[in-house]
């Protein structure tokens, strides 16, 4: 066989060099921009209006096996402290347990997140064309299945080894009784996954993680640790070194569009919707997570919220898409002022529903009764006293035959659910921005609460119809709907919820409740079109 | 102490918040339930921990069967077309969070076995280097096959790869989402590495090319993949049933197609050239085959030929999406036949009879594996005779 000139090239190379050689992974990511073809019916599933370019590059150039070795340690870093010193100290016993029962929510509703921005990474990686940004969305999708399977490793670590597993070790089921869930769906789930496809990179990337992660996956890591929660941190902090690829994906998908004439029509108005989406949730469910959720404070949430979403997200890094037409949000101005008091509108209303849901909720004692005082000045008279009312008629016990749901109903309070964000207000005790409107339409009727949502429904309704849970539970009684929908313990009788978390303090079952004859009924259906 | 904390402290080692905590925790847990899911039916005899992290993470309503939500989407499509729908597949079930991956692969678990291959992918090329073993492959085998058609068969792990993109968006079950994302991951990490090995033999082979212009021209211009791609691009962009697209590409093309190409003709025959690097990754490649053939036979046989309600039906359909696939992969690998054209003969290893006896392994480990399953006639034989027509 003859020896060609380049393999006498290759043997005479060796002669006199048998260093060893390998490849990197940048040696073979910068072809990958050559792996794709032309042909006619190359075009997405899911059409958008912006046109994504053919040139866009990504910014952490990774190939499988390169990302596949760096999350590899990161896990080893992250599930070591878990399994080893954390165990070891018994640290999931040593968390108040207060935010023992805020990280049954946290950290299940996160994942539900990170779980729908698999499908939503999933879709921009077949949107965009080309192979590098495809590449990015890609890296992405591995790493939100990386990301659910974290969040849910929390709930496992707190039902294993924690005070209260009731919740944790079933939040996959319990979670959709509750007031929160249809809006968590809203903002985590379908936001992402449910429209043009660059509009979801909007809500996902350029709103929900760019701007909330911040809050959501480091702020929370504060509070954990000064509640004695290093479970928390040691995950969501390893969560946070992804979330910073997946802001960069938010900002190619912006420059791979800047050139397009459709962005300079419709980009600020899908971000401004994005904005308003993700925080009409955000920011009040943060809030009272943080807040009430807790017992050490760390700051409160108005000035975390500032700083994380206001300076940090709507000056410096909408000020950095800039050059390519980006505006902050119109609407910012909106959510400044329903980050004062939106979280306290919001506990009201989850206190007064708190058999449904998969957590205990605590009152504030007089000692946080203060700390709101002093640093939301009129809370004591807008919530205080009615905390103070709902807790000498014995809400905490189950021998008082009281909930606050009936408080409401007694006083003529009702409750609406928001059509577009599927968050609940009390227009006649909310402190916050929220005023009921009502429209009528395709036979139903939908109420709304604030300016921005209303504008979303009015121009596409048929995206927003889903039921909320009135209208679904409507004439059903409480105890039936709870047993119904699993939300009771392995005793087969007391509630997963309860309305403190005393360690002395008794605990409700379902016979309470049933006791109570608390009927659900629709406020929808006692309203005309037009009211507000 | 007072309830406002200093920026930095910890509940967990100041002593002060420690005692304020221990204070507050009860003595003994509140439920004796200490299980994640425990109301998951397990696989096997206990739950798993794939399935603890990974069931029931899909938020659908109960009218997605399985589902364990209630009511409507928050927020639908432009037009209203819903988040996910029963409408994306025409393939039916009682149970879309049905499925596992029979190596039980989380996340972890995953990226810890590719971590591994990659660090020993570093270290085997390093040593394959050092030791001159690039002298010992036949030129005709490197410049031409390994440069062209091997480079050009990454375009073909490429396209399967994209195809996996609107499955991991539309299908309706967790488990499913994963193990999707991950045989997709696994397509791209194989066209990676066919353009690892050429950057590889491009810095130990002076003048060998390490662009992807030739191979690409081989794809979408030669002849001898001119079925697959045409078959690929359908795969990818032209079938929007996520069931229909696993199906095809990893039911029909690839252990057909895929199986030939890698198995039969790259790793057999490089060692009869001189070329022990190429099986090294095949091998690698083989491996994620044999690994994705158990998540498929899982999300098809298991829970969708064997469903007690729908198997008859669903079986009826996958015989439908053969009918369409195998003709236009039988095609593919006709084409293919033009390239023993292309390579010196080596008696009972190039000529007809020995590419004959690959396709007979080819297509009978199909049918057992593949077609058996869901009842599916096929004459082997025949179809070896059409692939074999190509032979120049």
């Amino acid at each position: 066989m003859a020896i060609s000139a380049a393999t006498k090239a290759a043997t005479d190379a060796l002669a006199v060099n048998h260093a060893p050689t390998s490849v990197n992974a940048q040696e073979v990511h910068r072809w990958l921009q050559s792996f794709t073809w032309d042909f006619e019916k190359n075009r997405t599933k899911y059409p958008t209006k912006y046109k994504m370019a053919n040139d866009t590059k990504e910014q952490f150039k990774l190939i499988a096996k390169e990302y596949a070795r760096m999350e590899s340690v990161k896990d080893e870093r992250q599930f070591g402290s878990l399994q080893d010193v954390l165990a070891r100290v018994d640290a999931a016993k040593r968390v108040h347990p207060k935010w023992n029962e805020t990280m049954k929510v946290v950290s299940n509703f996160l994942e539900v997140g990170e779980y729908n921005a698999i499908a939503a990474t999933g879709m921009l990686w077949d949107s965009a064309t080309a192979p590098e940004q495809k590449n990015g969305y890609l890296a992405q999708t591995l790493d939100e299945i990386r990301h659910t399977n974290q969040c849910g490793y929390v709930n496992y670590y707190f039902a294993k080894n924690g005070q209260d597993p009731a919740g944790h070790n079933d939040a996959r089921r319990t979670r959709t009784i509750g007031p929160l869930w249809k809006g968590m769906k809203r903002v985590f789930s379908d936001g992402f996954i449910s429209g043009d496809a660059v509009e979801c990179s909007i809500n996902l990337q350029l709103v929900g993680e760019a701007c909330f992660t911040n809050p959501l996956i480091v702020a929370v890591t504060e509070w954990a640790a000064a509640n004695g929660d290093e479970i928390t941190p040691t995950v969501f902090l390893s969560i946070e070194t992804d979330e910073l690829r997946h802001m960069a994906n938010g900002y190619q998908t912006v420059v791979s569009i800047a050139n397009d004439e459709a962005a300079s029509k419709y980009l600020n108005t899908d971000l401004n919707n994005a904005f308003w989406t993700q925080q009409k949730y955000f920011t009040p469910v943060l809030g009272m997570a943080f807040e009430y959720g807790s017992h050490f404070k760390v700051e409160p949430w108005v000035k975390t919220w500032n700083r994380w979403v206001y300076e940090d997200w709507g000056g410096i890094w909408i000020g950095r898409l800039g050059k390519y037409g980006v505006e902050s949000p119109a609407s910012l101005r909106d959510a400044k002022k329903d980050a004062y008091w939106a979280h306290h509108d919001l506990f009201l209303l989850a206190y007064a529903l708190w058999p449904t849901g998969f957590f205990r909720l605590t009152l504030p004692t007089a000692e946080e009764a203060e700390w709101f005082e002093a640093n939301y000045p009129g809370w004591q008279e807008n919530y205080g006293k009615i905390y103070d009312e709902w807790r000498a008629r014995g809400c905490e016990d189950p021998n008082s035959g009281f909930i606050p749901l009936m408080w409401f109903i007694e006083n003529n309070h009702p409750i609406y659910i928001d059509r577009v964000s599927q968050v609940p207000f009390c227009p006649s005790l909310c402190k916050g921005a929220s005023t009921l409107r009502v429209h009528e339409w395709n036979g139903k009727m939908h109420s709304f609460s604030d300016d921005w949502g209303e504008r979303m429904w009015l121009s596409e309704p048929e995206r927003y119809e889903c039921q909320n849970m009135f209208e679904q539970y409507e004439g059903r009684e409480l105890s039936e709907v709870i047993a119904e929908l699993h939300g009771v313990r392995s005793d087969g009788k007391t509630l997963i919820a309860q309305p403190h978390t005393s360690k002395d303090g008794k605990l409700w079952t379902l016979d309470d409740i049933k006791k109570l004859n608390c009927v659900f009924a629709d406020p929808l259906k006692s309203i005309k079109a037009g009211d507000r | 102490m007072g309830i406002q904390v200093e920026s930095g402290k910890r509940g967990l080692t100041d002593p002060d918040m420690a005692r304020v905590i221990a204070n507050a925790v009860p003595t003994q847990p509140l439920d004796s339930n200490n299980k994640m899911n425990y109301f998951v039916k397990p696989r096997g005899r206990r739950l798993s921990e794939y399935e603890i992290l990974c069931c029931y993470a899909q938020p659908t309503p109960d009218w997605i069967p399985g589902g364990l939500d209630w009511g409507d989407w928050t927020q639908k499509f432009h037009g209203g077309r819903p988040s996910w729908g029963n409408e994306t597949t025409e393939l039916h079930t009682t149970d879309w969070h049905k499925h596992r991956d029979p190596a039980n692969r989380w996340h972890a678990l995953y990226v810890k076995d590719k971590a591994e291959e990659w660090r020993y992918t570093d270290r085997f090329l390093k040593s394959y280097s050092a030791d001159g073993q690039v002298r010992s492959i036949d030129p005709v085998w490197r410049d031409e096959v390994l440069n062209d058609y091997l480079g050009a068969f990454c375009f073909s792990e490429y396209g399967l790869f994209n195809s996996h993109s609107s499955a991991s968006r539309d299908c309706l079950g967790d488990t499913l989402r994963m193990s999707i994302a991950m045989i997709g991951l696994d397509k791209v990490d194989n066209a990676q590495m066919i353009q690892l090995e050429r950057t590889f033999l491009a810095k130990l082979v002076p003048g060998f090319p390490e662009s992807t212009d030739e191979p690409k021209k081989e794809w979408t211009q030669g002849a001898i993949y001119k079925s697959a791609r045409e078959t690929v691009e359908d795969i990818w962009q032209a079938t929007y049933d996520w069931n229909e697209i696993l199906w095809s590409g990893h039911m029909v093309y690839d252990p057909l197609f895929g199986q030939f190409v890698r198995r039969e003709f790259f790793l057999r025959l490089s060692s009869y050239f001189g070329d022990n690097l190429t099986p090294f990754f095949i091998n690698q490649m083989q491996l994620y085959h044999s690994q994705t053939k158990g998540i498929t036979g899982d999300m098809f046989f298991h829970c969708l030929a064997d469903d007690v309600e729908f198997g008859d039906y669903n079986k009826r359909i996958l015989r439908a999406w053969n009918d369409k696939w195998l003709p236009r992969t039988v095609n593919a690998l006709k084409d293919f036949m033009g390239i023993f054209a292309k390579i010196p003969e080596i008696k009972g290893v190039t000529d007809k009879p020995a590419v004959e006896a690959a396709l007979e392994r080819v297509f009978n480990d199909w049918k057992r594996d593949y077609a058996d399953p869901i009842s599916y006639k096929v004459d082997t034989a025949a179809l070896i005779k059409t692939v074999l027509s190509g032979l120049k």
